[in-house]
């Protein structure tokens, strides 16, 4: 039996067939129609954020918690172009979005009518695939396959572009058939042709290295490889570096944990890297931030490289060993195949490598004694979800993860403005687990809008804002590399308990450690959102730091003689 | 490749984004109905061409990446 349904209606049904609970969006002229049918579909909930890019940061921050596909709702024109930066920063970091934008009717595309944007063309470059509907006939089949090619293989953002009349059209509904457009796909990933070759390969290779290094990116975590990468490091006592958004993907005090490689990386880890004789990489693409100059990185090293993209393989480094596939899979393969060893003589040597942490702040409210409060008022379980800057390096240095993927963070756009809504999406994916987003007050000051929805929503994000008056991280560049010449860096903030007491969310300010344990486990006990702001030191700088394009093996672990702070 | 103006579109936008300049290029319909045979001459050493063709190759919507190596004339490429 098929019934008469508008477009909206079915974009609302294909929406509940693929399983959506939550959608993030904001109402306007184009999406109307869709907005007129949502009520009628109260399996799907939708959160009506401030902005639009914190629609696209939150279906992010969603999907990262939850493995399965953020959907984000915006209108034509301003409401999509002010969806591009989540969408980037999703591309970037490989996360499963699907983004819905209303378009202005078929008949006026082409003829700059009101609100009308080229949202395909703007959005080529930052997703997997995008769709503009032409008829209504096609959009159950489109979003089907829209969900499906978000999370297939190496996960991306998708956009659907649904003009308002395709929106009003009726038509008589089935129920989708999923992948019927006949539309290619990209190959199934771990069917590699010569995988159980690159597998008997990098077995040797592992066999007869003496400085072997093990380092895990995003794709363990997207993959749920942990225990696989546990395993493999605990049967041949190889050391794990977790890059950025590798981080919480193996525990840290874990014997065999170094830490965080690359530009704001220890220099015992960034040391190991330049001396290793061989380096498993699984599932992260040597970004740049990882290798510094790609000239210099890992000299000595062979590297046997796991991706789920062939594309990756080679791109930025040369590989001796490039095995395609999942990580999980692959992973599992290469534990069976390598024998069981230690390599006791190479963790001395990196040992000692070991520096004493710089002191990089004044007085006692450190960066490790307010991560370290978080972690106690919430017992080590929470998610963390941070800004871009200082408070960030800080975070994925000092923060003691112990539970897989509590650590998120926009990796690849380095998208300031992303930890407060993409709370919201992780609260929304754990709403039983607790949600901290931190910030600078650079980055929370471009989204503090997004309080609004917590309070009318209610979601229980608790928000911390590292305040040292300085947009930190230029800051610290300026400092180092541009004669202290501190241009357009200082930044004035409103009182943010005041903004928080306005939006009925309660506030505490700490400026000694003292205060730390009473006003975190306050804020993290409150049923509802709460904000901590911590009046940190002014010219505190992140050590040690790779220059841009250096060499791993050149930090820089002091500040440049003249300079005050750190 | 899938015959939509919008995988033509992607298709550049590979190229574009890594900055290969193209020498010459052919659209033509493939023989199979709503497929369309791309050709790029691209002035690319080897490991380039074989970069990019690794990026084609991911795309949805494309069916099949060959790299022509050593052929240096349109004619030939896209024979």
């Amino acid at each position: 039996m098929s019934e008469m349904l508008s477009g909206a209606e079915i974009l609302c049904r294909a929406l509940v067939d693929a399983g959506v609970e939550v959608v993030f969006g904001y109402p306007g002229g184009a999406i109307m129609p869709f907005y007129h049918a949502l009520p009628d579909h109260p399996q799907l909930r939708h959160i009506l954020v401030r902005h639009e890019q914190a629609a696209a940061h939150a279906a992010d921050g969603y999907a990262r918690a939850s493995g399965r596909v953020g959907v984000c709702v915006a209108t034509s024109g301003p409401g999509a172009t002010n969806l591009v930066t989540g969408l980037a920063a999703a591309h970037m970091d490989n996360s499963p979005v699907v983004a819905i934008t209303g378009q202005v009717s078929r008949p006026m595309i082409g003829r700059d009518a009101f609100q009308e944007t080229d949202i395909i063309g703007i959005t080529l470059p930052i997703t997997k695939q995008n769709y503009q509907v032409q008829d209504v006939s096609e959009l159950a089949e489109v979003v089907a396959e829209a969900m499906a090619v978000a999370l297939d293989g190496r996960p991306g953002p998708v956009l659907i572009d649904v003009p308002k009349d395709v929106q009003n059209q009726k038509i008589a509904y089935g129920a989708p058939r999923a992948r019927a457009r006949g539309q290619s796909r990209p190959p199934t990933p771990g069917a590699s042709p010569g995988l159980e070759d690159g597998v008997r390969k990098a077995a040797r290779l592992i066999a007869g290295a003496e400085r072997p290094l093990i380092m895990v990116g995003h794709g363990v975590i997207l993959a749920q490889a942990y225990n696989d990468v546990r395993a493999l490091a605990e049967k041949t006592g190889i050391p794990v570096i977790t890059t950025l958004l590798g981080i919480s993907a193996f525990p840290d005090g874990h014997p065999l944990h170094l830490g965080m490689p690359g530009m704001h990386g220890e220099v015992h880890v960034n040391r190991a890297i330049q001396h290793a004789d061989v380096i498993i990489g699984i599932g992260l693409r040597f970004d740049d931030r990882v290798t510094g100059n790609t000239a210099s990185f890992a000299p000595q090293a062979r590297i046997i490289h796991i991706d789920l993209d062939r594309a990756e393989i080679g791109k930025n480094v040369p590989v001796a060993v490039g095995i395609v596939g999942d990580a999980r899979d692959i992973t599992r393969r290469l534990v069976a195949a390598v024998e069981p060893r230690r390599c006791e003589r190479w963790l001395e040597h990196i040992r000692g490598f070991v520096r004493p942490r710089a002191e990089s702040y004044r007085g006692n409210l450190s960066p490790e004694a307010i991560l370290a409060s978080i972690n106690e008022a919430s017992h080590g379980d929470c998610t963390i979800v941070t800004d871009v800057g200082q408070h960030q390096m800080w975070v994925a240095k000092l923060y003691p993860y112990q539970r897989p993927n509590t650590h998120i963070t926009s990796g690849g756009l380095g998208a300031m403005g992303f930890a407060v809504p993409a709370a919201l999406g992780v609260h929304l994916a754990r709403p039983n687990g607790t949600v901290w987003a931190i910030s600078g007050d650079g980055g929370f000051q471009m989204n503090m809008a997004e309080m609004a929805t917590m309070v009318q929503e209610g979601l229980p994000v608790k928000m911390a804002v590292f305040n040292n008056g300085y947009l930190g991280m230029v800051r610290q560049w300026q400092q180092f590399f541009h004669e202290k010449r501190y241009s357009c860096t200082p930044i004035w903030s409103p009182d943010y308990l005041k903004l928080a007491e306005a939006y009925g969310i309660p506030g505490y300010r700490v400026k000694e450690a003292g205060e730390l344990a009473d006003a975190v486990g306050r804020a993290n006990a409150e049923p509802g959102p709460a904000l901590v702001e911590f009046m940190i030191e002014q010219e505190a700088n992140v050590f040690p730091m790779i220059p841009p394009g250096g060499s791993l093996s050149e930090p820089i672990e002091t500040a440049p003689a003249g300079a005050t702070g750190g | 490749m899938d015959d939509a103006l919008v995988t033509l579109n992607r298709a550049f936008g590979v190229l574009r984004t890594r900055n290969v300049p193209i020498e010459g290029l052919a659209l033509h319909p493939s023989g199979t109905a709503g497929e369309s045979r791309l050709t790029f001459v691209l002035k690319a050493d080897a490991a380039t061409a074989d970069r990019v063709a690794q990026q084609f190759h991911k795309m949805i919507g494309v069916r099949s990446v060959m790299v022509l190596a050593n052929q240096d004339s349109t004619t030939e490429a896209t024979r």
